[in-house]
Formats: C-alpha cells, structure tokens, sequence
C-alpha cells in the first residue's frame, strides 16, 4: 500500500500536530522534543520562537473579582431563601394555610417522566453536582454514565459520547440554556470557557446518540444540554467560597431578587484560579489558568400563558503559554419567548448573541461573533397526534488572525447556517405505543443541504418500563479544519512536510440503530440499558497526496457499536446510589489506499465504569463518594485507570462547609494524549463554605 | 477560602449590610405543581362533610377519583395511602369515562375532560361529590372547587351554590382561606 512507505515518524506525528494548534500551546515544545529526530517534522516546528520563554506570574484579580460582587449587589431587592424541591409526603404534613403558600415550580408544561423520554437520556440533577463535588462542567459531565470525559490538562478537556473523543471531538452538540457552544473552526467545543455558577444548575440532560430531530445542528453522537434554575428558583444570597491544592481560591456570589411578583432575576459573579497540572516525573506542567465571570438572567411571567427569559454572561481569563499567555474572553446575551396557547399548542421563539475571543500566543487569534434565531411551535393534530416543527437561522462571523505556523485562509468567514424540523409523535395504542417520525433539514455553507431523517417506536408495557427502538441518520458537517486549514502557513518551501484541508472535504454521515430499554421495578431502583450500532461513511481521513503533503479526505468508513447501562438506587431515605457502565467497539477502515490507516478520529476507552455514592449521616453530616474506572485509551496509548473522589459536608440551617478530595488513588495519572509531554491529573483536595439567606 | 478572598467577602458583607438586603425569609421549599394540588385533594376531604347516604356501608371507604388523564403520577396515591379521614379508609380510583363511577366522594376533573365539562359537571348533579378541577371558569361553570395559579401558588375558588346543590357542608375554616363565588359570575 501506498500509504504505507511513510516513515513510521509521520504516520505518528500528523495526527498529533493536527491537534496542536488548540490544545494547549505546550504540546509544541513538547512535540518538539519529541521529533526533534525527523527530518521534515523539524523544519516545520522549529518555525516556532521563544518556546523556554519564562511565564508571567498569574495575577489573582480581587479588584475584579470586587468589582463583580459589587454589580451583583447593587440590584437590591428584597432577600429570599434557596429553593428546594419537596416530595409528596412532605405535603400532607402541611396545614390548610401552609399548603395555600406553597409555591410551584412548574406552571403549566407537565414534564416528561424520564421513564417515557424514547432515548438514550441520562440526567445529572442539581443534587448530584453538588453531593459529587465537583468544580466545572466538565467534571460534572462524569457523572454522565454515557459520556467519555478525560481531563487532558489543567484546562483542556477531550469529551465525547458513543467514541471518537478527541480534544477536537466533533460530534456533540452541546447547549447551555438554548445557546449552543460550538466553535467552527473544528465543529467542537472550547472547553475550558464554558463555565456556569454550579450551584444554579437545575439539571444536565445528555442523550447518547443522534437524539431526534428537535435538536440543532451538530448531534451526531449525543446531545448535552445544560440548563440553569429560572430566575424564581434562585431568590436570595448565596455566597460561595474556598480553596484548595489544584482548585487553587474560588468564590462566588449570587443574588436574586424579584420586581412585583412576576419578575424575578439573578446576578452572579465568580472567579477561580486553578494550578497546573503535572508531567509524568512530577514536575509542574505549567498550565496554570484562571477566569473570571459575571452574568444576569430575569424570568418574567406576565401571564400564565407567557414566560420571558433575558439573560447573559461575560468572562475573561487567561491560561498560561509557553511564550506568553492565551487570553480568552467572551459575551453573550439570549433572549426567549414561551407562550402557551393551550395544553395542546405551544411556542417557543428564541434569538442569541455570542461572542468569543481568544488569543494562542505564535498560533493564532480567533474572534468569533455568533447571532442566532430559532422558534418551534408544538400542537396537538388531533386525538393522537403531536407535532412539533421548527425552524433557525445562524450566523458565524468567524474572524482568524493567522501566523506563520498555521493559517486559516480565508481568514475571515462569515458561516450560515439554516436549518429546520418537523417531528410527528403518533400514539398508535393510547398511553402503550408510540411511533414518531420527523426530520431536520439543514443548509450549511460547506456541504449544502443535508436531510436528516429518524424514525422511533416506543412501547410502554407497564407504567413503570419503556422499550423503544429507533433509527436516525445525523450527519457532522464540515467546519473550518477540514477545509480552510495550512501548516504550516503557505508559501510552504519545497521539501516541507505540509498539511492542509481541502475544499472537497464533505460531511460525515452518520446511520443510527438503537435499542433502549428502561425499568422502575420498583420505587427505589431505575435500570436502564441502552444498546446501539452506529455505521459512518465519509469520516475524516489523512490523505497524502505527495511525499511531503497531506490532506484531509471522507475517506474512511467505520462502525461503532456498545451499550450503555445505568442505575440508579435509592437504597434508603439516607443513602442514594446511581452508577453506570459502558461498552464501545470501534472499527474503521479506510477507503482508499492514499488514507493513512493510523489516522486518529478518537481514542476511546472500551469499558468504562462509574459509581456515585450519596449519603447523609447524622448530626448535619453528608458523607459522598464517586468512583470511576476508565479502560486502556489504545492509540496512542493511556493506561487504565481507576479512581475517586470523596466528599465530606456539615450542613446546618444554611449553611455548608465541606472538603472535597479528587482522584485520590493515585499521586497522579494521565487521562489523555500522547506520552511525550503528557500532562497527567494529580490528587487533589479543597474546602468550601457556602452560604445563603 | 484564598487568601486573597477574605477581604473581597468582607466588603461583599458591608455592602449587603449596607444596603438593608439582610432580610432572611424561611428557607422555603418548593413543590410540583400537580404534588400541591394532589396534597389539596386529601385537606379538602377533611373540610367537607358528606351526607350519610354518600356512604352505604360503615366500611366504605372515602374515594377520591381522578376522572380523565391522570396529572398526579404517583403524587396523590403517595399522599393517600395509609390515611384515614372520619374513620374511613382513603382510596384513589381512575376513572376514563362518568359511566365508571360509581362511588365517589372527591372527584378530580382533568383537564384532558376540559371539552365536555358541563356535560360531566351536569351528569354529577344530584350527586354528593365534592368536583375538583384546574380548567377554564371551572367553578362558574358549576363545579364546586377550582384551583387557581396565581402568583406561583395554588389558590381555591369553591362555588358555594354548587356545594349546596350537592348536599356537601363546606367547613367555614376552608371558606375563610379561599375565594368564595355562584354560579354564573364572571372573572377574569
């Protein structure tokens, strides 16, 4: 085969290098070293200056921080308690007058019972996030028993579901409050920008597999949606604070108030430094970062029948280089309209702004300003019908400032994105079988048009089990790397090694076959299982096209298939459990001879098992542990690894202290990446005070 | 906490001091629209007194139906099981059509029967059961007892006319904390 007479160097180093340009800019220097040997790998690196210049000392901003407490206090208002939701038994112990005060958290849609939901869905409520301890999204999506989240360094983060997790993983869609987080430049997520005050986080949704046709664009592999408290639910103080070894110094504060008794609002700001991780030896790894944050939501209910949400957050920080730091900073402000025109019709119109920035010292700046536009409207077409379609609009303006090392030409792209969807729910047996059929139709600027159709069965023998079957196509469209991409930038001197995109590059696509089945056998323990078989075509290849140039290409096919359990188990009125295992198979196969069979779309672990302990002990004291085991990454090798977290709070009245220690097993171990340079994940411990009124 | 924190919370605690926000209120708790109104079925069941021919036997016990789909869930069996209201033993039933009834003493009308309300309501005359339900003028409409969303909480509107129509006795401690209207009166 043709492909491969490359020296072994090559077919190990270009997919890495690919990596390199947003992962983390001390890759560089360590892959530096690392190919120091080869001959063509080196000229193309060694294009890259002053990589042992000293880092600046991180400044921990308190004027900002101060300044962010301040805005969130001058609102004023009067002072409310957190909310809590009680169960039913609670009820009937009230008077007649209690009961009358009681205040509702829901108005009008009646929320879908997790057992009904024909998916693959695994929900990560409030309590879990704050009983796991955990310090950002990203460690709280481990508490996701059907998503793959390895910590790559101090910042950076590769997570996916169903396979192909990659720092540059492409295949999620994922939306905070209806806004979705997505980069163009590499169709994936930025990680380490997407932060929200935990403790105002009603619930994690995350669907493994394509997840139906409502979704936006983007969910090809699973959908995360992360949704944060209304306004109402978030009335009062909260002031959060602490520290500790990795988690350097965090606070926070939230203050919510109403104006009249029908608009509610909150405003937050929180900062937190947070320490390098380690190389494997032990020495620091010089990652440090930190980021400040503030931010406003209102929820206004003129009526039963209207729901207004205005809300939006600014961030700043910045994470420390091997040249100098990468600065990143963003805005964005979201706008939604719910009306309800009866129990069978509803509206939901939604526009947003975002804004991110962010500078890679010697690698590039990327500025990108997002406007977007979706309504869907849900009714009811007769007895037994429900449908729902919907349509969106988005623009990217995305803008590149390129260097010498890599370039995206053109630099400046402005990306449009239509999109809409119709989804009919049929109920074939009333309250035992349901059959829905929709499908999303997309235009992007790479790809053209893209139908994406499913079709789902779901049959509900018993209130308390569903089975449901479906199968969809999703496709990942093209974004930025696979087309516009150069590196080094050209003009590239005879006799380099060069990589680019190519204008060809076209969207992978995606056949979806999946089982799902769950159970409450009974009031205390839920099961689920949750099988599939995901067929691609078109995925991402490395082709080359002379001995010293490679391009991106469709040219492999593989399949995927696993199966994803959960468990959820209320052992006692004290003591809770909820825990997962997952399986995944993955095979690809290139289609050409000109593809590099050792292209890396993903490095996945086969098993992988999670189990989260929640306990309450007496004399206010919460005892909480969360454990997880990862298999063996295979290319480029990470060892298994197993793990946990513990979690140790006194509660009284309202207020929390609590100490937290992570991954405690280990001194410290590697999660992610290749072995040059890798970053590994120390042991870790801090304290917390939390406090509201 | 950092080091560098303990101020910024120090002035964080002079302005909300300052600022007179200091008004703690009882750590509140809030509940699922349909759990309050599950927890309503069963107080109203103590504040109503039903004639002696409502209950044909001393063991029958007092039957809170659900008539049309079910917006409880596992809410109001919950709340009932083990109960016993006036010595009787409390039980949930469901009922999909009027025709299924046969004893009844709270009926909850969902608003999935919105459509043929006063064809229900008007079947129940002469019937000692105390009508429930959440749709549209539901107690102008004739049913006795409706629960109303305002300001996020559940209130009670009881058609006073109704319940006598139905022989029910209304206890005046529950008259006192709800809004009492008649038949036929508008509101908006």
């Amino acid at each position: 085969m043709e492909a491969l007479r490359i020296p072994q160097r090559h077919r190990l180093t270009l997919p890495v290098l690919i990596l390199i340009p947003f992962v983390e800019p001390y890759y560089l220097e360590d892959r530096s070293c690392g190919v120091r040997t080869s001959r063509t790998g080196m000229k193309l690196i060694s294009a890259v200056p002053g990589v042992h210049v000293c880092r600046e000392v991180m400044f921990f901003s308190a004027a900002r921080l101060a300044i962010l407490i301040v805005l969130a206090c001058v609102a004023g208002g009067r002072a409310q308690t957190n909310v809590v939701i009680g169960t039913p038994s609670q009820l009937k112990k009230l008077s007649l007058d209690e009961l009358l005060n009681m205040e509702v958290t829901t108005v009008s849609k009646r929320p879908e019972k997790l057992t009904e939901a024909a998916s693959a869905i695994q929900v990560i409520t409030q309590e879990d996030i704050r009983r796991s301890g955990v310090t950002s999204l990203p460690e709280a999506l481990r508490l996701a028993p059907n998503l793959q989240v390895a910590q790559v360094n101090s910042h950076d983060w590769a997570i996916s579901a169903r396979g192909f997790n990659n720092t540059l993983a492409n295949k999620l869609l994922v939306m905070i409050d209806g806004r979705a987080v997505y980069t163009p430049l590499y169709a994936g997520v930025f990680w380490e920008v997407q932060n929200v005050l935990l403790e105002d986080v009603d619930r994690i949704e995350v669907v493994s597999g394509p997840g139906g046709t409502l979704w936006g664009a983007n969910a090809v592999n699973g959908v995360i949606n992360i949704i944060t408290r209304s306004a109402k639910d978030t009335q009062g103080v909260l002031v959060t604070g602490g520290g500790g070894s990795l988690l350097q110094d965090f606070g926070a504060v939230r203050y919510g108030g109403a104006v009249g008794s029908n608009l509610f609002y909150r405003v937050y700001g929180q900062r937190f430094d947070r320490n390098s991780s380690i190389l494997a030896n032990g020495n620091d790894a010089s990652d440090r970062w930190e980021m400040t944050q503030g931010g406003f939501r209102t929820d206004w209910y003129p009526s039963d029948a209207n729901a207004l949400t205005f809300q939006g957050d600014y961030y700043a920080g910045s994470e420390q280089g091997a040249v100098a730091d990468t600065l990143v900073n963003g805005q964005n402000a979201l706008g939604r309209w719910a009306h309800v025109f009866s129990e069978e019709s509803e509206l939901q119109v939604q526009m947003y702004f975002d804004r991110t920035w962010r500078s890679i010292p010697n690698q590039l700046a990327e500025d990108l300003k997002t406007y977007d536009f979706d309504f869907q409207h849900r009714f009811a077409g007769g007895e037994r019908q429900t449908i729902v379609y919907g349509a969106g609009y988005r623009l990217m303006q995305d803008r590149v400032k390129n260097t010498s090392l890599i370039s995206f030409l053109p630099p400046n792209r402005d990306l449009q994105l239509f999109s809409g969807f119709l989804q009919d729910e049929i109920t074939l047996v009333p309250e035992r079988l349901k059959f829905t059929i929709g499908t999303k139709l997309e235009h992007n600027d790479f790809s053209g048009w893209e139908v994406q159709p499913s079709a789902r069965l779901a049959w509900i023998p018993a209130t308390n089990q569903i089975l449901w079957a479906a199968i969809s196509r999703a496709v990942r469209s093209p974004s930025r790397i696979d087309t516009d991409f150069f590196l080094p930038s050209p003009p590239v001197p005879p006799g380099v090694t060069n990589f680019s995109g190519s204008r060809g590059f076209d969207s992978e696509n995606l056949l979806a076959y999946e089982l799902g089945y769950r159970i409450q056998p009974f009031n205390r323990l839920s099961l689920s299982v949750a099988p599939y078989y995901n067929f691609y075509e078109d995925l991402r290849s490395i082709d080359q096209t002379s001995p010293t140039s490679f391009i991106f290409e469709n040219h492999f096919k593989g399949e995927v298939w696993g199966v994803e359990l959960s468990a959820n188990y209320r052992a006692t009125d004290w003591w809770r459990l909820r825990g997962g295992y997952n399986y995944v198979h993955k095979h690809l196969w290139p289609t050409t001879t000109n593809a590099l069979s050792t292209v890396r779309e993903g490095n996945d672990p086969q098993n992988q098992f999670s189990l989260q302990s929640i306990m309450d002990l007496p004399g206010h004291l919460q005892f909480d542990v969360t454990a997880r085991y990862v298999d063996t990454l295979p290319a480029p090798n990470v060892p298994s690894y197993f793990t946990f977290d513990v979690r140790v709070a006194w509660q009284f009245k309202n207020l929390e202290l609590s100490i937290v220690g992570q991954n405690l097993l280990d001194n410290h171990h590697p999660e992610f990446g290749p072995v040059i340079g890798r970053r590994e994940i120390q042991r870790s411990v801090y304290g917390k005070v939390s406090w509201s009124f | 906490m950092g080091h560098s924190l303990a101020p910024c919370s120090m002035i964080l605690l002079g302005i909300l001091l300052g600022a007179g926000l200091f008004a703690p209120r009882l750590r509140a708790q809030a509940f699922k629209e349909y759990d309050i109104k599950a927890a309503f079925l069963y107080h109203l069941a103590q504040f109503v007194e039903w004639p002696p021919e409502a209950f044909p036997a001393a063991e029958t016990p007092l039957v809170i139906g659900v008539l049309g789909q079910d917006p409880f869930g596992k809410a109001l069996d919950e709340i009932v099981k083990d109960e016993v209201v006036k010595s009787r033993k409390l039980v949930v039933q469901r009922f999909r059509q009027m025709e299924e009834i046969k004893i009844c003493h709270v009926l909850f009308i969902s608003q999935s029967e919105a459509g043929h309300l006063d064809q229900i309501l008007a079947s129940l005359k002469g019937r000692h059961v105390l009508s429930v339900g959440d749709s549209e003028n539901f107690a102008q409409r004739g049913g006795i007892v409706r629960f109303v969303t305002e300001k996020n909480k559940i209130r009670l509107r009881i058609n006073i006319d109704s319940a006598k129509a139905a022989n029910l006795t209304i206890s005046s401690k529950l008259l006192r904390a709800t809004e009492v209207v008649g038949s036929g009166e508008t509101r908006p």
